[in-house]
This record gives C-alpha cells, structure tokens and sequence, in this order.
C-alpha cells in the first residue's frame, strides 16, 4: 500500500476526465439533436446552431485540462516520477473533484439552456448574440470550478507533505 | 462617433415628380420613411384631400413573382447546379450601373414568363414521375403471369370453360388435380401452373364447357381468385406495351429536365428580375406610407443630420418639390444609427446582437472595442494563433474587396482581436504552446525557450488572476463611467453623485481596504499595502455605503421604506464581488489555450526524434492545434461577449433603440452602382 499516492491522483485524473467527459458528451449529444432538426428546415442556419451545440462541450475540454495537469504534477507523462505520500495523493484526487462534479452537472444543464437558444434560433435568427448568452451564464461556474482545480493542483505541488 | 443625430425631414412634392423623386431617394438611401398611423399630426392632416393609396395590391403581385422566381431558381439549381466557387461568399453581391436597372423594367415581364415555364415544367416531371411509378407497380404485378399465352379474361374456347386465378401458398399441378378430385369427382379438370412461389401460385385451368360453373365454384371453395384487373391481351404483351410507356416517359422527362437545364445561362437573369421586384416591392411600400391629395403627396421621414441639408437641396434645385427639416420631437421614436471609426466600428455587430442604445443612451462602441480586443486576446492567448488569425482575415480584407459590410465588420473585428491575441501571446510567451522549446529539444538536441515578455501564467496563476480581476475592476468602473456620462447629459446631475460616485468610493474603498489586510496580502502573494492606505480606503468606503443607504431608494417618499430600499440597493455589492470574480476567466481560458497546446505538443513529441518522429510531429502537431484553435476561438468569443454583455452592460447599458432601416435598395444578387 505505499503507492497509494500515486493511485490516488490517477483516480482524481480519470474522475476529472470522466465525469466532464461524459456530461459534455451527453449535453453536445443532446443539442446536436436539436441543432439538427433547426437545420432541416433551415440549413441556412447551420454555422449558428453549431455554435449553440458546441457550448456544452467546453466541460469535457476543462476535465481533459485538469487530467492532464494532474498526470504531468505526478509524473505519469513526462517521465520525471516522483514518490507521491497518501496524503498528497489525496490531495491531488480532492482537486480534481470540481472540475469532475461541477463539470458533469454544468454540461448536462447547459445542454438545455443550449436547446432552448437553438429554438430560438430557430425562430429569431438575428438573436444570436443573446442565445449564446443563456448557456454561457451556466458555463461561468465550471469555470470556476475549473479555476480551484488548476489553483489547487499548482498549489499542492509544493506543499510539504 | 457615436449615435448619429437625426433630422425629421418633410418633403412635400407634386404627383408627377412622385416616381422621380422616390427613385432618388431609393438610390440615395439616406432616409427612413415612416407613416404617421397615429398621433395628431395625422388627425391634423386627415382631411378629404389627404388620403393613403392602397397599395396591397401591387404588393401582392411583387410578393408572388418574388415568390416565383425563387421557386425557379431552386428548381433550377437542383437540374444544373450553380457552380459556387471557393470562398465565394467572400465576394459580395456583383455590381451593376443603373443604365442595366432601368433598360430591365422592359424585360422583366419576359423573365417572370420563363420563371412561370420552369414551374410548368418542373410539375410536368414531377407528374410524369408518378405515372411512371404507377406503370411499373402494374407491369410488376403482371410479372408472375408472364406465361400465360392467353388473355387474363380468357373463358374459355367453344367447348371448353377456362380458370385464370391465383391460389395464396406453394402449389403443385398434381397436388391440386387430386384435391380436386377427391372434392368433385365429377369434374374433369386439367390444371397448369403459370408460376408459383411461397406466397402465391398462378394457375391456369381448363374443363369442358358444361362443368365450368362447376370449376368455377370448386376453385372458389380452394380459395381461388381471378385476377382484379385482368387484361385483354396476353399479360407478356400487355407487360411489353407497359415498358414500352414507361420508357416514353422517361424520355419525355428526360427532354423537359434538358429544357430546364437550358435557362441555366438566363439565371442571372432571374436573379436580376428577382432584385427588380424587391425593389419595387419597397418603393411600393413607402408610397403607401404617404399622404397623397389629387395633385400633391407629403413624404415624412428621418435622415442622418450629416446628409439632411445636401438632401434636401438636391431636391429642391431638381424637382418642383419643397423639403424641410426640423429637429425631431421628444417623444418621437427615432431610429439609431451608429457611426464609428475603422478601430471601433467592427464591434457594432456585436452591439447590434444585443440592442441598439435606447433613448438618451450613448453608442459604447469605441470603449467597448478596446475592451472587447483585449479580453479576446486574453482569452486565446497565443502569439501563433493570433498571426493566423489575423494574416487570414487581413488577406480575405484585402483580395475581396466588394464583400458585404456585415461580414468585412467581422472580418475586421477578428484582425484586430488576432493582433490582440499576438500581443498577449508574447506576453505570456505562448506560440503554439510551448512548441519552441519541445520542438528544439526533440528535434535539434538543444532547448531553446521562447522567453515571456510579461510572466508565464502556468508558472504564477495567482499573480496571472490578481491582474484578470484587477482588468475586470477597470472594465466595470470604465461601464459606470459610462453610466455617469449618460446621466451628465441628461443634466441628472444629483443622479451622478448617488449612482455613480458613491459606487465608487464603496467598490474601490472595499478593493484598496481588502488589499491592506494580511489575507489578502498571503492569498495574492502580494505585498500588503501599508500606511494610511487602509484608513483612507474605509473611510471611502463608510461615505459610499453612508451616501448609498439613504439616496438608493430616493424614489420613495416614506422615510422608513427610504432607508430599506436603501440597505436593499447597498446589498448589490455582491453582485459586484460576483462582478469582479467572473473575470477570473481570464485566467482559465488563457490557461486552457495554454495547456491544451501542451498537450497537444507532447503528444507530436512521442514518436521520438529522427524522420519518423517528424512526420508524427507534423500530423499531430496540425490536426491538434487546428482543433485548439477552433474550440479555443469560440471559447473565447462567446466569454468576450458575455462579460461585455452582462458585466460590463450590466452597468449602465440598456439598449432597446430601433436599427436605422432606410429606404433604399434591399437586393439580394446585385449592387446598383450609383453612377454621379
């Protein structure tokens, strides 16, 4: 059990990945249905509708972010491994939790501010600068979250313990 | 720079200089005419000599040769398509003089009669189409007849009684001899199978005269019919002469889609018709906004003030007509229209996305760009993604020089948030991440580092948020700067002191108090700020909140509801920590482009040094940062959006105005060229 650091943090990076992951993939999912009935009556309206779809998609990019700073913090990529204590390793999985939670749950509520906006794109198609604003406003709080992920993980690399 | 002023301008002209006067103005495109529905000046004027023209009409016959030469066009488009060439939207509508607009009045006629031929013939096809289908369902249905020598309705010869008829299931000829004959055992049948398959078997039977009700019933009893719709001449003929039909009209369609694949080349003919009508249909709908007696008609309108005098003296000098301009009323709804230098221009899209200033607001256009370019570098953050950006957007700026306004304001607001993001990125010493450095030391032995001119925001975060939320203090005390400005000019000027300076001295009286605590101090890795700065901050601050509490809710004449609506508005300094705190994405989203081109980095350095190694390289080095820059373009762009429309707006913006729509030409394949 003297590596337990170290599976600690990898869990933290694969729970970041995962959970955000997954929430984007369901939220694009879920506006690229609606996106797509815009377009069939429409497909003039194609370059606006993707914008709106992609919008929930960002959570999936902030988890990737977090893995990816956690896996160069431990060593697993770039090769320079380092003996990680149980409690530092914890602290790497604690950091990853907002960006996991926060990110997973955003994605899937965004998805439907991002479906809401695309209807009325559909109807209004000169509003895009407002449509875009309504699941933008829910994205600021993965962004926060993705804020004390990156803050926590840049910090807890020079804590002595 | 800023809201454009407008003049009312009235023009009073006589009926026959009408159609002159309104194709000038269409051309001049400088006024927006509007009716006088309501109000008094209309009741004034309603009288029995004035009286608006029913155009409905002639509208309606605009509306539906416009709808019809649509039609054509698809039609047309979906027989010979039109050839799109590459970045074609670039190029903008073509160009013409206003010899070609008015030598076509006498053509369009002739051009609105092919468009009603496309149509005929695109619903000739379409019938033939149909008919074709429903000759092949019968020639398919006649296919398990196909030997049978005789006529479906065949009955028989002078002494013999036949049976034409189908039996559902497999069968055999024997098999139904001996059914029948175990049956009747009179009957003296022979029976023939035409075809049989698991669903259905055609037969063919054949008994002497005499027995042939006799037959008839005892196929009936097997649960055998005749044919529905039998035919009079053998069914392999009658299968010939229905292909022979359909391959008719396969020719035939093939000759009216030929024909419509030759207006092809008078295409642009439609087009320009279409234009044609749209214009007409416009000038059609302002003259049934005029007031018109037997001899005279009254033109009311807006036009920018710049353009008002010249306007009206054209008209004057040209026409027996009179035009006067006055300053529009208080309570008039006047259009807005905006008008900006090259720097500050290419953001009024995105004012426009939100809503044009209302009444008494002011254009926030030149402030807003100069946020709006900073904060989208901050975001993308990178110097390479930048120099791409901008060298694509100043080379579509420059090779195509006739696109459309909309799209050469965008055009121009990404250069400038390109040279922006160029900037930040030296900055931060980002260009394609860190792609110097990995590249040098894979490739060429030795690691090179591309040096930050500012700091690296990877390696101080915390230093790198202090400055996102210091450049979100400055932003939104520059939003209620604006705010005190509107409030100067419209002589509220107690209103500056309760909403404007009383803000400030709390926000910025709290900021500089927080900066001289120590935990702030250890948090921000900070010097604390010493001396008196604390004292004087709080002291800000006290008269700030003192000021807020009691005029914050001065709309109020009880005393006690006063003071509570005034706590209530003091409250809203946490909307300003939120405020604040949004700016922290900043910070993430430069991080984000940053290490997203890390990784992406990292991963083209996998294959390791050598040939090989450079060719993983270049694949995923291309495909990785063609994505990143994509997602992070749009990251950044909608974030840079949001903080201007919620944050910044937030204070003092909030728009409602209606967009100048003047009358003139609204085409949409052609540009008329004014010739002077």
């Amino acid at each position: 059990m003297e590596n337990i650091g170290i599976v600690l943090a990898l869990l933290g990076a694969a729970f970041a990945v995962l959970l955000a992951g997954a929430g984007s993939a369901v939220g694009v999912g879920r506006a690229g249905e609606a996106a797509a009935g815009v377009v069939t009556e429409d497909p003039s309206k194609f370059g606006k509708v993707l914008i709106l779809q992609l919008l929930p998609g960002t959570q999936g990019i902030y988890g990737l972010l977090i893995g990816f700073l956690c896996l160069s913090q431990i060593g697993v990529i770039g090769g320079s491994f380092v003996e990680l204590s149980a409690v530092k390793g914890a602290l790497y999985f604690l950091a990853c939790l907002p960006t996991a939670i926060v990110g997973y749950w955003s994605a899937l509520k965004q998805s439907r501010a991002a479906v809401a906006s695309i209807g009325l794109i559909a109807k209004r198609p000169n509003q895009l600068g407002k449509a875009i604003l309504f699941p933008a406003m829910v994205e600021t709080y993965a962004i926060f979250a993705l804020l004390i992920s990156i803050l926590s993980i840049f910090g807890i690399t020079s804590l002595p313990v | 720079m800023a809201v454009v002023s407008m003049k009312r301008i009235s023009i009073y002209g006589l009926k026959r200089d009408r159609k002159a006067i309104l194709e000038m103005l269409q051309r001049a495109g400088a006024v927006e005419v509007c009716s006088e529905e309501d109000g008094d000046a209309a009741e004034e004027k309603k009288d029995n000599f004035f009286g608006k023209m029913d155009v409905s009409s002639s509208k309606a016959v605009f509306q539906k040769g416009m709808r019809d030469i649509e039609e054509a066009l698809q039609i047309l488009n979906r027989y010979e398509p039109e050839k799109t060439a590459f970045l074609g939207f670039l190029k903008g509508r073509k160009e013409i003089g206003t010899e070609e607009y008015y030598a076509f009045a006498d053509k369009w006629e002739e051009v609105y009669r092919w468009a009603g031929r496309i149509q005929a013939l695109e619903r000739e096809t379409t019938e033939a189409r149909a008919e074709i289908r429903r000759l092949e369902t019968s020639a398919e249905a006649l296919s398990p007849w196909a030997y049978l020598d005789v006529p479906m309705r065949f009955k028989g010869t002078r002494s013999t009684a036949a049976f034409v008829g189908s039996l559902p299931g497999e069968h055999t000829a024997l098999e139904l001899e001996t059914t029948l004959l175990e049956r009747f055992p009179e009957l003296a049948v022979t029976v023939e199978i035409v075809s049989a398959t698991k669903e259905m078997t055609c037969l063919f039977a054949l008994c002497p005269k005499s027995q042939g009700e006799t037959m008839e019933s005892a196929f009936r009893e097997l649960g055998a019919s005749r044919p529905s719709n039998p035919s009079k001449i053998p069914p392999a003929e009658k299968e010939m002469e229905l292909r022979g039909r359909i391959e008719k009209l396969e020719e035939e369609t093939r000759r009216i889609e030929e024909e419509i694949a030759s207006f092809a080349d008078r295409r642009e003919d439609l087009k320009y018709a279409m234009d044609y009508l749209s214009m007409r249909l416009e000038k059609y709908e302002v003259l049934g906004k005029l007031m018109q007696s037997k001899r005279v008609f009254v033109l009311e309108g807006y036009v920018p003030a710049s353009k008002a005098a010249e306007l009206a003296s054209r008209i004057c000098t040209r026409y027996s007509a009179e035009a006067e301009i006055f300053e529009p009323e208080e309570s008039e709804d006047v259009p807005v229209l905006l008008h900006n230098n090259v720097f500050a221009e290419p953001v009024e899209g995105v004012l426009e996305s939100f809503s044009m200033p209302g009444k008494g607001e002011i254009d926030p256009s030149p402030v807003m760009a100069v946020f709006y370019y900073i904060f989208f570098g901050m975001m993308l953050s990178d110097a390479a993604y930048g120099i791409i950006m901008a060298v694509i957007c100043a080379v579509c700026l420059r090779k195509f020089k006739n696109m459309e306004d909309s799209m050469r304001k965008s055009l121009r607001m990404f250069f400038f948030c390109g040279i922006s993001t160029t900037f930040w990125g030296f900055m931060y010493g980002s260009f394609f991440g860190d792609v110097v450095s990995v590249f040098s030391k894979t490739f060429l032995g030795t690691e090179y580092v591309l040096p930050a001119l500012w700091f690296t925001p990877i390696d101080e975060p915390m230093r790198m948020l202090m400055f996102s939320l210091l450049f979100g203090v400055i932003h939104l005390f520059a939003g209620l700067f604006l705010s005190g400005v509107q409030l100067w000019r419209q002589k509220r000027y107690k209103d500056v002191l309760y909403d404007v300076v009383f803000w400030y001295l709390l926000v910025g009286g709290l900021i500089f108090l927080l900066m001289s605590t120590d935990m702030f101090a250890n948090i921000a890795q900070m010097e604390k700020l010493g001396g008196p700065v604390g004292t004087i901050a709080s002291i800000a601050a006290a008269i700030g909140a003192i000021g807020i509490l009691f005029t914050g809710g001065r709309e109020s004449r009880n005393p006690v509801k006063r003071l509570l609506k005034g706590a209530y508005s003091l409250y809203n300094v946490t909307g300003y920590l939120g405020d604040i705190l949004s700016y922290s994405r900043l910070l993430a989203l430069g991080l984000a482009t940053g290490v997203i081109a890390e990784v992406i980095n990292s991963m083209a350095v996998m294959g390791g040094g050598g040939v090989v190694g450079l060719v993983v390289f270049t694949l995923v080095f291309l495909v990785g940062h063609t994505i990143n820059i994509g997602i992070n373009l749009l990251g950044a762009y909608v974030h840079t959006n949001r903080l201007q429309f919620v944050e910044f707006f937030g204070k003092f913006f909030e728009g409602g105005g209606r967009k100048f729509s003047p009358f003139g030409v609204h085409t949409k394949y052609f540009k008329i060229r004014e010739d002077k």
